[in-house]
């Protein structure tokens, strides 16, 4: 070989290579399908109505299951009779706290949540009872017979009452379920070296997915003593393993199944757990397929939901800006049961000082049980509540300092090299100020941002503008992150992929399948992504905490160079060419040299069919360990961040306090988009949840009953609440990712909340500091401002 | 508060037993009588069939009264309109009678739910629902409107501000009545409409509050001659703030009367706080702000201009 | 229960039926006739996943009895697609990539089938008038909007 060609050769070992030095590798011929906004792969069955969600498999066979829930907030359970009920006809089962086979309870983090309640009740809406019945007339006929004594015990519903010592007790080791807490430098030594202090304090409430596709599972028992459970779910292994641990059988016997899900936003990773758990005692306990469903009211009352946060800040910053101190106090209301609530908690301990590079901070995240529905998963995990708060009270020290908030974020936001507040260098992939400089120019900032005032003679209407900045992790950072996928390639060329990855509606199977054709160097037809069923997929964790495509992607890469390594062999012999001078792309593999010497990908797979060569290929990639100190979470938490800067403008009608956001302007750091379009539709749906959350989305309670179940009164915003929103999208490679890729599921929705109020403060003076800032939070804080402002 | 079984259990089917669709008055009058109160007549559905669901109506039958035809007229008859009973707010938003001479009705159809319901909620069905923020409610009670309500005793014409009794009962038995007809007075050229309303989200909304607002005015003179203002939801009834409308009989047509005039529409008005709808504070302030602000509409379409010297203060 | 007939045009064919009185339009084209691109998201109108046409209009058929579409036309997302031919307002929305989780996908393509049918030029702002009874909690709706501009012009382009 010539010396020329010796150079350009690129010498392919891949045991020898690290995981950075494997995915900065590029095929010299450029990318074909990643990158490309191709349409999605379920798109035509979506778009005529064919693709089976959840409620559209077949019904006939199944019993219908239902759950008696209880109508205190909090009250001990006296005595259950159901007798009356069982003797219902048509009636199969009536099932009680004694009926569970196994451990009578479940959770995500910690399994405290009981499958049936036996000894008391902790929220409006737990459950008491399960029924089975032949219909769902007779089942929900059942449930109303079912006599329950209660004694009502009193409620707490505040976390901060909660803490108290005087406080009801709602689970026996204290309404505490955990205290984290960040320390970094001196904080007090921060606030001394301050010119000036603010203290603000901020609030967020119960929010609701509000999903469109109302909850339900299937529990078919095999008379081999193993049980399915199917329907659509975020985190099938999760549910496998406490659907096993509830029915008292190995995880080896329960076959779980995830659908096409109708939207999740983390509400589907718990809410299946609840249903699937309840539904598989049924069919045990019956023999029968059990089919449980919710409807829209019930998903209201007993799903998951955001977590409150009540958030105390002390902020300390020198006189040109720069922040000094952070103090940040957050009571996370926990509701009834743990569910994702620990991981949430420590989640928004680290992010609350947001994306600045601050020298001193003290966090302290108190997450307590209330007898409220609970808090869960929901897009952001705690991001969106925090960074309400880091964002509006950076821009309320911007203008108490008389800096304009553009300015004073440049500042101190992270760049390459900066240091987290948990201390974590930033070493790769931080597009934040890229973000700032791309929204800016692409808003106009500087010239809206003086140019505000009123828009009509009768100054009723007033315009402003604000920017919310967020960076948000790849995956969640624990020790046993990890996510394997296979890939296998038929005789015939065509592809089966295996991968755990659900598909809530962010078009995971399409980007996934891009990513392995890219690899393989085949089109996206050729494969088909096998749907999520722990009987044939690895181990996948849930398709939650925007990891999806970095884990899943890296893990496929793998999987698919192991087969692509016997195909590029046999290539390499069919055409004699040098492996190092293959390229492959769009079904050929090619000589670099001579493009006209190449080969179908069909005939080199079939050849190596012929020959006994492997085309199974195992992938399976963990993110670094995470690092974090129990006392002072010092460490390295996540291995990668996606980062986003926003600009709102809003018309404020002053004298109603009616907000109309008219402008959105958004930059993301996405690492590479895969597939653009997906990207684009994750901003836009993301932005347009955050919008929901800014102006009119809130669960409201009292005395523990939510008083606005259905979709009348818990509202998200229609087509006609959105403005005109402008995605931009910046790519500065992730190392550890698929291409450069990293997580954008959740990133979106999480600055967008202060962007919007920032720009209403801006507007109209008057500042909001607990979500939703609906007409009459707005009116009221303008007449606090004392009035709208007078130019 | 004691709360329902079915407030925390819901099921799929609603316990209909009937569905009956009689093809004349007579006949559906008929079944109703037999029914004696187990019967209940359904247009659109949009209202019934949620409340059965939430358990809030309790019947075994139902009389689908849109199979009667010649039901469905929008016509104009002298000086007042008249709609049938199966009018809906879709026909009412396209109809060009309705948009030309009766303009704060249209605006006022044009914000109900969405245009899904608003192809089969009927502006009767609206107003035998009895709720005080009932869209259409407001403004047919500045119009004057008058009702027909036919039972097997006979027929009688209600006027519509003696329609309402409470929230959700109106003088209509609808086990045994049917609401066949709507007249009102169409708006003549000294006369000017409008309809504003207040909520949380731009579709599929129902109101913090709304305002209908007749008035009739000499533009030369710039007087008012009379006002009708419709306001709701401020009490367990669709309203009228008959305060507000004396004080502006006579009254001179300047920013100051109609500011006077939404201080009396808001003193007069009782609103409650709702965790739903906001506090009683806030919504009285806001009656303020949309009485002046319908009014200042209304007066533009008799070509009386006020924006010039209007401020905030 | 009281079985009634029921008969009715479902996407150009005519239907006859025996039907329960309680059953709502919803349940009759899923349970019944096994036509599950008609979704249910809240059983109450206000999410508009349910929709269906009616004589060309849209309409919400979790909240519709079915006995009231006797004699009537009914169009549901099944009797868009003719013979394996996407109508141009279905290959628009897969093109423009507004669908992602596709549960409001059916109502939203009906919604905008029936606005184009009546209007075949319209504004954005009546594009978000027609569809504004269809919730989606996933795209934030510039993706749809687009489908639909995309759409009209496609129409007019076929003449």
């Amino acid at each position: 070989m010539d010396e020329e060609k010796k150079k350009k050769a690129k010498v392919i070992n891949r045991e020898k290579l690290d995981t950075q030095q494997l995915f900065q590798l590029k095929t010299e011929v450029g990318l074909s399908v990643v990158g490309q906004s191709i349409p999605r792969t379920d798109a035509r069955e979506k778009a005529t109505g064919k693709l089976a969600y959840g409620a559209d498999y077949p019904q006939e066979g199944y019993l219908h299951g239902k759950i008696l829930r209880s109508p205190f907030p909090h009250a001990l359970i006296k005595k259950i009779n159901v007798e009356k009920a069982q003797k219902l006809p048509g009636v199969v089962a009536v099932l009680t706290a004694k009926d569970v086979p196994g451990r009578n309870s479940f959770g995500v983090v910690i399994p405290d949540q009981p499958v049936i309640c036996g000894d008391k009740v902790r929220f409006v809406g737990d459950a008491v009872a399960l029924v089975a019945g032949e219909t769902e007339e007779i089942s929900y006929r059942a449930l109303s017979m079912i006599e329950v004594e209660y004694e009502p015990l009193q409620p707490v519903f505040d976390p901060k009452e909660a803490l108290k010592p005087e406080a009801p007790l709602i689970h026996d080791q204290g309404n505490l379920l955990v205290h984290h807490k960040l320390r970094k430098g001196d904080v007090q030594k921060g606030l001394a070296e301050s010119d000036v202090i603010l203290e603000r304090t901020y609030k967020v409430p119960f929010v609701e997915h509000a999903y469109l596709e109302p909850d339900v599972v299937m529990a078919i028992p095999k008379p081999d003593g193993t049980i399915r459970i199917q329907g659509p779910m975020q985190a099938p292994f999760t549910v496998r393993r406490n659907v096993a641990a509830v029915l008292g059988i190995p995880i080896n016997k329960v076959q779980v199944r995830s659908i096409y899900m109708g939207g999740g936003f983390g509400g589907k990773e718990d809410a299946p757990l609840d249903i699937g758990c309840r539904a598989a005692v049924l069919a045990v306990k019956t023999g029968r397929p059990i089919r449980l469903a919710l409807e829209r009211e019930e998903v209201t009352l007993q799903t998951a939901k955001r977590h409150p946060h009540i958030m105390e800040i002390k902020i300390g910053a020198k006189k040109d800006g720069t922040i000094v101190a952070f103090e940040g106090t957050i009571y996370n209301e926990k509701g009834a049961y743990a569910s994702l609530g620990p991981l949430v908690n420590i989640h928004s301990v680290i992010m609350m000082p947001g994306p600045y590079e601050i020298p001193n901070c003290k966090v302290d995240g108190y997450l307590c049980y209330t007898n409220h529905p609970f808090g869960g998963a929901m897009r952001g995990f705690g991001a969106p509540q925090v960074c309400f708060a880091h964002e509006s009270i950076i821009d309320e020290l911007a203008l108490e300092l008389g800096m304009n908030p553009l300015e004073i974020r440049r500042k101190n936001a992270f760049k390459l090299g900066s240091m987290t507040a948990t201390s974590q260098v930033l070493d790769q992939s931080v597009g934040l100020q890229e973000t700032i400089e791309a929204c800016a120019k692409a808003f106009d900032w500087n010239r809206r941002y003086q140019e505000a005032g009123y828009l009509d003679r009768e100054r009723t209407r007033r315009r402003g503008v604000g920017i919310g900045m967020g960076f948000y992790r790849t995956s969640f950072g624990a020790s046993f992150d990890g996510c394997g996928a296979n890939v296998y390639v038929q005789e015939d060329g065509s592809v089966l992929l295996y991968s755990g990855i659900t598909e809530i509606g962010q078009g995971s199977f399409t980007v996934l399948t891009q990513i392995c054709a890219e690899e393989l160097g085949i089109c996206v037809e050729d494969i088909r992504l096998v749907e999520p069923d722990t009987d044939l997929v690895p181990e996948a964790g849930p398709t939650v905490g925007s990891r999806s495509t970095t884990l899943m992607g890296n893990a496929i890469i793998l999987a698919a160079r192991q087969v692509k390594d016997s195909i590029m062999e046999m290539a390499s012999e069919m055409i004699s060419v040098p492996v190092e001078r293959l390229a492959a792309k769009n079904r050929y593999i090619w000589d670099c040299e001579h493009p006209e010497n190449r080969i179908h990908f069909r005939d080199v797979v079939s050849k190596c069919w012929m020959k006994g060569k492997r085309l199974i290929g195992q992938g399976w990639w963990a993110p670094p360990p995470p690092s974090l100190d129990p006392e002072t979470s010092q460490g390295n938490p996540y291995f990668v961040y996606a980062y986003s800067t926003q600009m709102a403008e809003v018309v404020v009608d002053v004298e109603t306090g009616e907000v109309e956001v008219t402008d959105f302007v958004a930059a993301f750091d996405v690492g590479k988009a895969i597939n653009p379009c997906a990207v684009e539709g994750q901003i836009e749906g993301g932005i347009t949840m955050g919008l929901g959350y800014a102006l009119m989305e809130e669960i409201i309670l009292k005395d523990g009953y939510i008083q606005n179940l259905s979709f009348q009164d818990f509202l998200i915003p229609t087509i006609k609440d959105v403005p005109q929103i402008t995605p931009i999208i910046l790519e500065v490679e992730n190392k550890l990712g698929p291409y450069g890729a990293k997580g954008m599921g959740e990133m979106p929705n999480i600055p967008t909340a202060p962007a919007i109020v920032n720009a209403i403060a801006h507007a109209c003076g008057g500042r909001v500091r607990s979500l939703p800032a609906d007409p009459e939070k707005v009116w009221r804080a303008i007449r606090e401002a004392g009035g709208p402002p007078e130019k | 508060m004691q709360y329902p079984f079915n407030y925390f259990h819901w099921k799929k089917e609603i316990p209909i037993k009937q569905y009956l669709q009689p093809h004349s008055i007579p006949e559906a009058l008929e079944i109703l009588s037999y029914y004696n109160g187990r019967a209940q007549v359904i247009a659109g559905g949009t209202d019934v069939i949620p409340q059965i669901r939430r358990g809030e109506l309790n019947i075994d039958v139902l009389v689908d009264i849109t199979c009667i035809p010649d039901m469905n007229y929008i016509e104009m008859d002298g000086k007042t309109i008249c709609l049938g009973g199966m009018v809906t707010h879709a026909q009412v938003c396209l109809s060009h009678l309705i948009r030309n001479r009766a303009k704060l009705l249209a605006q006022a159809a044009e914000t109900l739910g969405s245009p899904q319901i608003r192809n089969v909620a009927t502006i009767a069905g609206n107003l035998v629902s009895g709720q005080p923020a009932a869209d259409i409610a407001l403004p047919l009670l500045t119009l004057n409107a008058n009702v027909t309500i036919l039972s097997k005793s006979g027929q009688r014409e209600v006027p519509l501000n003696q329609f309402f009794l409470d929230q959700g009962k109106t003088v209509l038995d609808c086990h045994r009545e049917i609401l066949t007809q709507i007249r009102f007075f169409a708006l003549q050229k000294n006369q000017g409409s409008y309809y504003l309303r207040l909520s949380k989200r731009k579709a599929l909304s129902l109101p913090i509050l709304a305002v209908a607002i007749k008035v009739t005015a000499d533009p030369e003179k710039k007087l008012f001659m009379d006002a009708a203002i419709a306001l709701g939801p401020v009490a367990p009834i669709p309203y009228r703030a008959m305060a507000s409308e004396d004080y502006l009989r006579n009254a001179s047509i300047c920013k100051e009367t109609i500011d006077m005039a939404a201080q009396y529409a808001s003193d007069e008005s009782n609103p409650r706080s709702s965790l739903l709808r906001g506090s009683r504070e806030y919504r009285k302030e806001m009656i303020k702000v949309l009485v002046r602000r319908a009014l200042i509409r209304a007066i533009e379409d008799i070509g009386i201009s006020l924006t010039e010297g209007i401020r905030y203060e | 229960m009281n079985d009634i007939h029921l008969s009715f045009i479902l996407n150009g064919q005519r239907v006859n039926l025996v039907i329960a009185p309680n059953i709502m339009l919803v349940d009759l084209l899923r349970d019944i006739l096994g036509l599950k691109g008609t979704k249910v998201g809240c059983r109450e109108g206000e999410c508009g996943a349910c929709t269906v046409l009616l004589n060309g209009e849209p309409v919400n058929s979790c909240i519709l009895p079915a006995m009231k579409v006797m004699d009537q036309f009914v169009t549901t997302i099944e009797g868009i697609t003719k013979d394996h031919a996407l109508d141009p307002i279905q290959q628009a929305f897969i093109d423009e990539g507004a669908i992602q989780c596709g549960f409001c996908s059916p109502a939203m393509i009906l919604s905008a089938k029936a606005l184009l049918e009546k209007n075949p030029n319209p504004t954005e702002y009546q594009i978000k008038e027609s569809l504004s009874g269809v919730l989606c909690r996933c795209t934030g709706y510039k993706k749809i909007i687009k489908a639909v501009q995309t759409a009209s012009a496609i129409r007019k382009s076929l003449g």
